[in-house]
């Protein structure tokens, strides 16, 4: 069942477009660009949602793919264009991996993740793309956190990372009981609005949302 | 029942808002705070006695190793709140923290305390939600002090464990999809008392995959090495009372989240798997702390890394397994908590009285500050394992099941290493407490508030080190028969 819906080919063409908007944001070197880019990855992800949930008939997903379109793909991207104005910085991202060899480490998580998921026999009875897709996400939010330099990217790549694991639950069980994604969304939107506190702290007291100024404390 | 647990600090929160005076604020807070341990010790009573209760529709739960993290958290979350009046007034009156700001620390505190008490009781494997908000309310405290070090520390802390619980949100899912195979696509195919009577039919090899990343996501949350490195700084720069809720309560959330799960993975792969990793884990988690320690220059930050080690040990109690390491390894979540909790309050009265946090600038205490002297040897020689105090009953306990379980090597391993580190330790805190006090540090105690807390505390460190009750042994191999 969960075979059809995901391997139907309307899914697996937007999974390759959440995928393309990742890498979208990794060859990106503007700040606006890279929001914008999460903002349709999220779009994206509601749709996925959405489909789920007609083909199965599951209310709760028409609820979980609603609040991805709001919280995700509107809201969040809104609170990063916020914070971008008025602290004044520059709009460029700052790299320590330039974007050639981003995009091809990108491409090789991609690859890892693929034979990775082929792997693991008991899970490639599901689709094996959405699934490949999921890790990817997580993988190279992850990479994206450690090779930008400013905090609203490190912010942006677990983001990134958390979409990731959405689209790896609605590929393995349709999402979470309904309760636990509500409090998985409050968390992210609490967590976004506290990290966008900080960088304002950050900001103020560093005049810089560059990591590098971020290396006082050690030993 | 459990729900008043949680509205106490909530509306505790709530009324600390809506006062505007030093004095009204800590009499909310020390009200509330002594409710929500009545209302706690409640909980644990009725747990222990009469059985779980479940409520809100299966979202709410209480059993006995939830009890005893209620048990926990309310006990710790009162004595710093006692600590807290003490040393935020004296922040207060020298003039660092002014009427607004300690409104927002009281209100955040008591939020603190939701969070933690509501990770104990969800039903829910769903605790992920309340573990990250721990995460969230806990670095809003940190930046109290407009520091370039505590903003340093907030945003890493928060950065790496939300990065760490993203993966256990991961491997929440996975086992929520071993789940959901046996028990169908229900709403209660996360609730732990649901997926503990069919976790020997989930599938070994996915549920192996969702506790490495489990391990690795709360294990980033409790310290375990290499996951630690937010925790050194976290818990050095927060408000000191902050520190030892991170310290003595927080990480043994995060602990409870992986134990849980350890519970049911073990149940569908055999112990070997788990119990192995976990040891790891553990022994990594004290060999690192070592060098840090011997080499310590700040003594918040040397506290840091022994909340490191604990947590190391008590992984490696759970990973030795049996009735005793079980036993061992829940006593010591207990033992740790206030012992830690003793630290960190003596170590903050030193720093309010001296300035600085630097090991080399801090002498004489015993001479300058007689009863936070005494407490810092006393708490020093308890957190280090030496007997006759709590802490070394639960080490103990842990290495004897170690050696009896037949894991020889690695309890030689932990044996060298606990041995180092209260070398390491006890030196800095005699070159602290003995000797000539610095120039221009004018004698005499902290607030009689602080003093009491750590008295209170001293009382557990002690008395738990001579004597166990049989009660609360009782309790304590009730939790274990729902571990092991």
């Amino acid at each position: 069942m969960s075979e059809l819906i995901l391997g139907s080919e309307l899914v697996q063409l937007i999974i390759a477009l959440i995928l393309v908007t990742t890498f979208m944001i990794l060859s990106s070197k503007r700040l606006y660009s890279c929001v914008r880019a999460f903002s349709i990855q999220s779009l994206l992800l509601a749709c996925v949602a959405g489909i789920v949930a007609y083909s199965t008939g599951k209310f709760d997903i028409y609820i979980v793919a609603f609040l991805t379109l709001v919280i995700k793909a509107a809201i969040i991207p809104y609170i990063f264009i916020y914070i971008i104005n008025e602290i004044k910085v520059k709009k460029e991202v700052e790299l320590y991996v330039n974007i050639s060899p981003s995009l091809i480490i990108g491409g090789v998580l991609f690859v890892i993740s693929y034979y990775l998921i082929k792997s693991i026999h008991i899970l490639s009875e599901l689709s094996s793309l959405s699934l490949s897709a999921s890790m990817s996400l997580v993988s190279i939010g992850l990479f994206i956190m450690i090779s930008r330099k400013k905090a609203l990217m490190q912010m942006l790549g677990i983001l990134i990372m958390e979409n990731g694991l959405f689209l790896g639950a609605i590929s393995l069980t349709y999402g979470m009981p309904l309760l636990v994604e509500l409090g998985i969304f409050f968390d992210v939107l609490i967590g976004v609005l506290i990290m966008g506190i900080l960088i304002f702290r950050i900001n103020r007291t560093f005049e810089s949302i560059d990591t590098d100024m971020l290396k006082t404390l050690i030993g | 029942m459990i729900e008043y647990l949680l509205l106490a600090p909530l509306l505790t929160s709530i009324l600390c808002a809506f006062t505007n005076s030093r004095k009204q604020i800590e009499t909310i807070s020390i009200a509330g705070s002594i409710t929500t341990l009545g209302l706690g010790l409640v909980l644990v009573y009725n747990v222990f006695r009469y059985g779980p209760i479940v409520t809100w529709e299966n979202s709410l739960f209480a059993d006995a190793f939830s009890a005893f993290i209620v048990l926990i958290v309310s006990l710790v979350g009162f004595v710093a709140s006692m600590y807290s009046i003490g040393y935020m007034g004296h922040e207060f009156e020298h003039g660092i923290m002014d009427v607004k700001k300690l409104k927002l620390y009281y209100i955040l505190y008591h939020l603190f305390m939701f969070t933690m008490l509501l990770v104990g009781v969800t039903n829910n494997l769903g605790l992920w939600i309340a573990i990250e908000m721990t995460t969230l309310v806990s670095a809003l405290l940190m930046i109290l002090y407009s520091r370039k070090s505590s903003i340093e520390a907030a945003w890493k802390y928060m950065v790496i464990c939300t990065v760490g619980i993203t993966f256990a949100l991961f491997g929440t899912i996975l086992t929520y999809y071993a789940a959901v195979k046996i028990l169908g696509e229900t709403g209660n195919a996360l609730n732990w008392t649901s997926l503990i009577e069919v976790a020997d039919q989930f599938d070994p090899t996915i549920m192996k995959l969702a506790f490495i990343f489990i391990l690795i996501g709360y294990g980033t949350k409790a310290g375990l090495a290499p996951m630690h490195t937010w925790l050194p700084d976290a818990h050095s720069e927060a408000p000191t009372p902050v520190s030892a809720l991170l310290s003595g309560v927080l990480l043994n959330c995060a602990m409870y989240g992986i134990i849980r799960f350890y519970t049911i993975a073990t149940a569908s792969t055999g112990d070997a798997f788990t119990s192995n990793l976990l040891i790891i884990f553990g022994l990594l988690s004290l060999g690192i702390a070592v060098p840090f320690i011997i080499l310590q220059e700040d003594y918040k930050r040397l506290l840091a890394y022994s909340s490191v080690e604990h947590m190391g040990i008590i992984a490696i109690g759970i990973g030795f397994g049996g009735t005793f390491g079980i036993l061992g390894a829940i006593l010591h979540m207990f033992n740790h908590a206030m012992t830690k909790s003793l630290m960190f309050f003596a170590v903050g009265n030193v720093l309010l009285k001296h300035d600085t946090k630097e090991i080399s600038k801090v002498s004489g205490i015993v001479k300058s500050m007689p009863v936070t002297g005494t407490m810092l040897i006393l708490g020093g020689l308890a957190i280090t394992g030496s007997p006759p105090f709590s802490i070394f009953i639960s080490e103990f306990t842990i290495l004897a099941s170690g050696f009896s379980q037949g894991h020889v090597v690695s309890s030689v391993l932990l044996l060298l290493f606990i041995i180092m580190i209260f070398a390491g330790f006890f030196n800095h805190i005699s070159n602290m407490a003995f000797g000539i006090p610095k120039t221009g540090i004018i004698t005499g105690d902290m607030s009689r508030w602080t003093l009491g807390a750590m008295g209170i505390l001293l009382v557990f460190v002690l008395f738990l080190g001579i004597y166990i009750p049989t009660f609360f042994y009782d309790m304590l191999m009730q939790v274990v028969e729902i571990v092991g």
